[in-house]
């Protein structure tokens, strides 16, 4: 449900970008999401298709890459991704530490059409 | 026609972030300190600071902003305990507190006649996580029913708090809570977050708490109670 507050906050970024590059149309929007940061791709995509009739983004595509979640281990030396169960090294079994890897919630780039 | 690929790499809730400094400002100018109390439905956070208010009752004045999607009992709960100001926001169905919702609020609230405010968040461990209201404090409440597990299920908020608190602690030995996997699970997120063990209900370890509040309201403020 969160992802009806993001989109708004997302598109109204990609506007005000958009005007200020002279762009009156938005082709796509690439994103960049991280597997902690709990966004359901669905979602996004049905609140964009909702929100975006009528604006600088509708008909745009809306890309969106996902980042794993990586915590580092000390012992190992080496970032690894929980399988779920604990937060465990899969390798050593060992407790590491969260990285910022996977709570990304960004735009990358835009894509716009320019008038010649 | 000519396509440009734009470079932004900008945060998604900018919007949200730019609102919720404004939100800090006011709270900071005021030198009130703000906490945004973050927890599951029915894990103790209307109850934490009832308690709260109740331990500071003649030395601090409390201010609560109640996020819920409907009704305002928790406001006439906080009133009734004594809490100088509450307002009450009704959500309608969003599962999170954004910070125009506060600065909404804020507009009823009379900051300068108070010393602490709690933002009583929608009970959810996922949405409020990535929404700053303008705290300068984030609290998550687990209570030990909920399960030591949660974590690890929902990495995000405990990642992202500045304490902790483990509520509930009467409970502890009915309900199967695994302490030693929470404390590792939780270091493994947050190394810097203190975490307070207490029960609300028999008062074990609300004093601690109290001390941490109090002092961390003197340190962010530079004003004592």
């Amino acid at each position: 449900m969160h992802e009806f507050g993001l989109m708004t906050q997302l598109l109204q970024a990609v506007e005000a970008k958009s005007r200020e590059m002279g762009s009156r149309s938005v082709l796509a929007i690439n994103l960049l999401i991280g597997d902690r940061a709990s966004i359901v791709d669905d979602s996004l995509l049905y609140y964009f298709e909702m929100l975006t009739p009528g604006t600088l983004a509708e008909g745009a595509e809306l890309n969106v890459r996902r980042v794993p979640s990586r915590f580092y281990c000390p012992n190992c030396d080496d970032k690894y991704t929980p399988t779920g169960a604990d937060f465990r090294c899969p390798t050593c079994s060992q407790i590491g530490t969260i990285t910022s890897e996977g709570s990304e919630l960004l735009i990358e780039s835009i894509m716009l059409a320019k008038e010649e | 026609m000519a396509v440009e690929q734009v470079k932004m790499v900008k945060n998604i809730l900018t919007g949200n972030d730019e609102l919720a400094a404004r939100n800090r400002d006011c709270f900071e100018t005021a030198g009130v300190l703000a906490v945004n109390v973050m927890a599951s439905p029915g894990a103790g956070k209307t109850s934490l600071i009832v308690k709260t208010i109740e331990e500071l009752s003649g030395r601090a004045r409390i201010g609560v902003i109640e996020g819920d999607i409907a009704g305002r009992i928790d406001t006439e709960k906080v009133l009734a305990a004594g809490a100088a100001d509450a307002v009450q926001i009704n959500t309608g169905g969003s599962c999170h507190l954004e910070a125009n919702m506060i600065q909404q609020a804020l507009n009823n609230l009379d900051l300068s006649a108070l010393d602490i405010v709690f933002v009583e968040n929608v009970g959810n461990l996922v949405c409020p996580t990535h929404w700053a209201l303008g705290e300068q404090l984030k609290l998550c409440i687990l209570s030990t029913p909920e399960g030591h597990d949660k974590p690890v299920k929902y990495p995000e908020l405990f990642a992202a708090s500045d304490v902790i608190v483990l509520s509930k602690m009467d409970l502890i030995d009915l309900v199967g809570f695994e302490s030693d996997f929470f404390y590792e699970s939780v270091r493994a997120l947050n190394q810097a977050a203190p975490i307070f063990e207490l029960s609300c209900r028999t008062g074990q370890g609300v004093a601690r708490w109290i001390d941490w509040l109090v002092g961390m309201k003197t340190a962010v403020n530079g004003s004592a109670l």
